[in-house]
């Protein structure tokens, strides 16, 4: 070893000591309390990486219990059902900073956060002296491995001691971690239960378990069966990359032509954008890309950055792929929303991936709204980067200010000023997923201003703002017609027995009174999950308060997309659209009731809780609105259209993905070989994400 | 349509044509309704005949056709039961008792004790009846009073007693109870020259102490910011039985404006017994606008209400006249207002010896 090789290692040795303690705010460790919640952070991120990667469903339990009061000693225990970590491979993911195979690859995960399960390892050394214990099963081992790790900060490295086999029962796989440390267990907004119940809202398909020091459980069940999107890795995009990077790549590159680098080292360049990116660089197509100068790699990042130009334009790039992006999708942020927040009303959108320099992102949000929560408080903003819950500085994060550049009071909440956070009785959820997640700090806690992704953010508000609306303008209808049967069955025949017990007269007959003060048709729906037959009953009940006879037709919504089916619907009918179902009612002659009834079957508690009814007829139908004809042609005309198009689609992806394989190759082994995954993989999961908007009856909320 | 005491029967009667109204509604196939006076601004005229406003032509029809309305003609049959119990027991009750009363009263109960009040307001209007007949009080007391003035009043156990409301009470004065008319108190003999009605517990102690009512020969007569019924209607007794003046000595701001307009030409809630309750001949002393700049008085800013308030009472026809009009555009010109205390700037005499006699010189009663 040479002195200067040996005056680089000691420094590194003296940094990586150093390093912890000086920066232990930006790595989560600077107060008590936040060192626990970072703790549980890097231990459950760890567990639903490692599930997802090998397509298992996590069981994640998390048990926080009380040493030592007086010098704030808390024990962690974090348990999960993953694939485990080969007895090989635990001191390097226990024992080593930075260590991880996820820095390279371009896609989303969730380690891209933090410091890693190592700074979890460290920080209970400094502050105990204690090593971490950790026992870890792979499925083809019979027996668990456990082992005590501790580290030589001089040297980066695990100190292993205690090591031992220990047998797990019928447990196939799995990772335990049990770990002590100084800090602190606090309950509120900022808090170990709450961002286990945020991640278990952003992870539908986790059943999460936790134990607080008081030895009180707090559940978490999974919703959803389904495992998040396999997320693949993608070669990067010319608008994002930089010059560095772009030197390394070309100086590693072994290919002969400069066109062939560039297809196949780039996402989004076609053949000719190869060679135009030459043209406009002034680089000869044949030359090898090992052999580029400085200033020849200067200038094709100049191609690439659109400042030169190919008569007039930059050189026309293809979007990167989105499949990098494993979305959460609407009706699992519904389901997550349902189970941790108890309320009537939740919207969701999922906004079509776009891009920003080069990187691909999505975002979604949510919108839960009803009585359970504070009316005069700011809702609560749930705040998320690639299914990471962010808890510190909500003011300076991007997400937060998309929220605040909404004027709420449109929608039906209240906002001083139409600025600000909203207040009223309802949680925000935003999720940005996204391959490269750019944060205003080393904190990663609040994510950096960004006008494209800012953009999205507001178009996705103002879109659940829309549903929020028409919810709450349906309820006050709803209202309204309650308060109308109050009048008519309560109040006014109260007002006759009493007028009538006054006057020691016969009490009258109500029914022209009734009729007068109605003089409409009435229409009451309820929606209501049956607990015993696990399916959402429908009913409708018509009333005619006026004087004539009255004939309609009755059309309801329902969730035939979500995979609902209708079952006793003893009227019959007919499909008017998909998810739109009709009755033509008979005559209805004046005080007369009908009811329509059925049920809806194949959904799940949460999924559907509203009904719309729509009529067709002369005479307005309180608790129901007129069915807009233009509308229905225009949702009509919009299915064919997308059936179409989906036929078209599939015929393309096949020619494509043909394609795809043969460049792609070498980067799938890369991702394939770096995790270990067990027998048991369950592939069938790849979410069918390919529904474009269309216009509904409600806002786009279904 | 001038209010008189009624008695028993003809309570009921009026109460039962209420009934009637809604009753006869049904049997014509329409929805009940009850038929009342606008009670705002816009409908209040001045009675030349009773010297008072009183509440024009303008009706409104509450009608069943609406949740509220319905509650409301519900709760009123509630309440005529309820009244026309307690006048077959002889028995009485307090507005707020009347509001617990009616938690049994399933689909008629009250929301709030506003409500009840109103609704008791409104029968009241409606068969031209006194809450007095319909054995309903209020929970407000009256105020206090003293002054060289003789009367006696009927206690519990129905017997007279005579009292002097300056020799026979201690310094917090008479107290004038709820009721005060010709059944329960009786004027006896008085020696002063005139009343003067106080807005502060504070200004009321002051005079008291400084022994203004035995210097300047008058009787004091706190208010308690807005008056209660019974204070107005005994002020009303004094000056009419005994012709005698009334002044009356407010703060300088846009409420105190609205507590004279209700003792000298009726409020705009209870316009329906003006000439019970309200005393035409009495005077607005001070503070005025004009106050606040001759005796440089420490003065607060107008608030955005205060200013709203002034410009409401603009277009009051009870404040139609010139030298209100006036007072009220000083004081939005000068943006201020100013307590009946901040006159002790000058010190704990200056108003009975300076302030008070000069303005009652103004009028003629010094």
């Amino acid at each position: 070893m040479s002195i200067a090789e040996k005056m680089a290692a000691n420094q590194k040795q003296v940094a990586i000591s150093e390093f912890f303690e000086k920066n232990k705010h930006f790595l989560g460790f600077d107060t008590l309390t936040r060192a626990l919640i970072t703790a549980v952070k890097e231990a459950v991120d760890n567990a639903l990486d490692a599930c997802e990667e090998a397509r298992i469903l996590p069981d994640i339990v998390v048990q926080i219990t009380k040493v030592d009061n007086k010098k704030d000693i808390l024990q962690l225990d974090v348990e999960d059902n993953g694939p485990g970590i080969p007895r090989a491979s635990i001191e390097k993911v226990f024992g080593q900073l930075l260590f991880g195979s996820r820095f390279h690859a371009i896609r989303q995960s969730r380690g891209q956060q933090g410091i890693g399960i190592t700074g979890v390892v460290m920080y209970s050394q400094l502050t105990t002296g204690d090593p971490t214990h950790v026992e870890s099963k792979i499925a083809k081992e019979a027996t668990a491995v456990a082992v005590d790790i501790g580290l030589d900060t001089r040297k980066n490295k695990a100190v292993k001691s205690n090591q031992d086999r220990v047998d797990w029962g019928e447990k196939v796989h799995g990772l335990k971690i049990r770990t002590s440390m100084k800090a602190k267990y606090q309950k509120g907004r900022k808090s170990v239960w709450q961002y286990l119940r945020m991640t278990s809202i952003v992870n539908p398909h986790a059943d999460i378990l936790f134990i607080d020091p008081d030895g009180q459980e707090h559940h978490w069940p999974r919703v959803t069966e389904k495992l998040p999107g396999r997320v693949e890795a993608i070669k990067p995009h010319p608008n994002g990359i930089e010059l560095g990077q772009l030197q390394r790549l070309c100086g590693e590159s072994s290919e002969s032509r400069m066109t062939t680098f560039l297809r196949r080292n780039f996402s989004g360049v076609s053949g000719r954008a190869a060679k135009e990116l030459c043209q406009v660089a002034e680089l000869e197509e044949k030359l090898k890309p090992k052999s580029l100068k400085p200033d020849q790699v200067r200038a094709l990042l100049e191609a690439f950055q659109g400042e030169r130009m190919l008569r007039g334009n930059p050189v026309k790039l293809l979007n990167p792929p989105t499949s990098c992006l494993s979305p959460i999708e609407e009706l699992l942020i519904k389901k997550g929303l349902s189970k941790t927040i108890d309320s009537k009303f939740v919207t969701t959108m999922t906004r079509a991936p776009s891009v920003t320099q080069g990187n691909p992102f999505q975002i979604e949000v949510g919108l839960i709204f009803g009585e359970g929560m504070a009316a005069d408080k700011p809702v609560e903003i749930l705040r998320f980067a690639n299914r990471v819950p962010l808890m510190y500085q909500q003011g300076g994060c991007l997400l937060t200010k998309a929220i605040e550049s909404v004027d709420w009071r449109q929608y039906g909440l209240d906002q001083a000023g139409g600025r600000g956070v909203p207040k009223g009785p309802a949680a925000i959820l935003v999720h940005l997923a996204s391959t490269n997640v750019q944060f205003t700090s080393e904190a990663k806690e609040a994510l950096s201003d960004n006008e494209v992704v800012m953009e999205e953010g507001r178009k996705a508000m103002l879109e659940m703002g829309r549903g929020l609306r028409k919810h709450l303008e349906k309820k006050k209808k709803m209202g309204k017609t309650r308060e109308k049967f109050e009048l008519i069955n309560d109040i006014i025949p109260a007002i006759a027995e009493k007028a009538a017990s006054l006057l020691e007269l016969p009490v009258p007959d109500l029914a022209a009174s009734i009729t007068k003060i109605m003089s409409a048709v009435i229409a009451e729906t309820t929606t209501t999950w049956n607990k015993e037959t696990k399916q959402t009953d429908v009913s409708i009940l018509l009333y005619n308060y006026t004087s004539r006879a009255r004939s309609y037709t009755i059309l309801v919504t329902w969730p035939e997309k979500q995979g609902g089916k209708m079952i006793g619907n003893e009227l019959g009918g007919r499909k008017e659209a998909t998810g739109v179902w009709a009755w033509k009612l008979e005559t209805l002659q004046p005080g007369v009731q009908t009811v329509i009834t059925y049920s809806l079957s194949d959904i799940e508690k949460g999924d559907w809780n509203e009904t719309d009814v729509f009529y067709r007829g002369s005479q307005e139908v309180i608790g129901a609105t007129k069915m807009d004809e233009k509308l229905l042609d225009e949702i009509r005309r919009q299915e064919q259209a997308f059936l179409e198009d989906n036929e078209m689609d599939e015929e393309d992806a096949r020619e494509l993905s043909e394609e795809d394989e043969k460049e792609s190759l070498s980067i799938q082994e890369e991702v394939v070989s770096e995790s270990d995954i067990p027998a048991d993989t369950q592939d069938d999961s790849k979410t069918d994400s390919g529904e474009t908007k269309q216009t509904t009856l409600f806002g786009g909320d279904y | 349509m001038v209010a008189v005491r009624k008695s028993v029967e003809e309570t009921k009667v009026a109460l039962h044509g209420v009934v009637r109204e809604m009753y006869d509604r049904i049997i014509k196939g329409d929805p009940p309704t009850m038929t009342l006076p606008v009670r705002t601004k816009n409908n209040i005229a001045f009675d030349p005949k009773l010297g008072v406003y009183k509440y024009g032509k303008k009706q409104t029809i509450r009608d069943a056709t609406s949740l509220g309305s319905a509650k409301q003609l519900l709760r009123a049959l509630h309440v005529i039961e309820f009244i026309e119990a307690m006048i077959d027991d002889g028995k009485s009750s307090t507005l707020r008792e009347m509001y617990y009363i009616s938690e049994g009263w399933g689909l008629g109960k009250f929301q709030s004790q506003n409500e009840s009040n109103n609704l008791a307001e409104d029968l009241e209007i409606v068969t031209r009846c006194l809450r007095e007949d319909f054995k309903l009080r209020p929970e407000e007391d009256g105020s206090r009073m003293i002054g060289n003035i003789t009367l006696r009043e009927r206690n519990r156990k129905g017997q007279w007693m005579r009292i002097n409301a300056r020799d026979d009470v201690g310094d917090s004065g008479y107290g004038v109870p709820y009721n005060v008319e010709k059944e329960k108190i009786e004027f006896l003999e008085h020696d002063v020259k005139f009343i003067m009605a106080i807005e502060t517990g504070g200004m009321f102690d002051r005079l008291v102490e400084n022994g203004f009512d035995e210097d300047f020969d008058c009787a004091l007569l706190h208010l308690k910011g807005q008056p209660a019924r019974s204070t107005r209607r005994i002020m009303k007794r004094m000056s009419e039985e005994w012709d005698l003046p009334v002044v009356v000595f407010l703060d300088g701001d846009p409420w105190s404006f609205r507590i004279f307009a209700s003792i000298a030409y009726g409020a705009i809630k209870t316009a329906h017994i003006s000439e019970y309750l309200a005393t035409p001949s009495s005077t607005y002393l001070g503070i005025t606008a004009d106050d606040i700049l001759a005796y440089d008085l420490p003065s607060d800013d107008l608030s955005k209400k205060d200013v709203e308030a002034l410009n409401a009472e603009l277009t009051d026809p009870r404040f139609a006249d010139g030298w209100w009009q006036e007072q009220i555009n000083m004081m939005l010109e000068i943006g201020k207002k100013a307590e009946q205390q901040s006159l002790a700037k000058y010190g704990l005499d200056f108003v009975t010896d300076t302030y008070l006699p000069e303005k009652l010189a103004e009028l003629g009663l010094n």
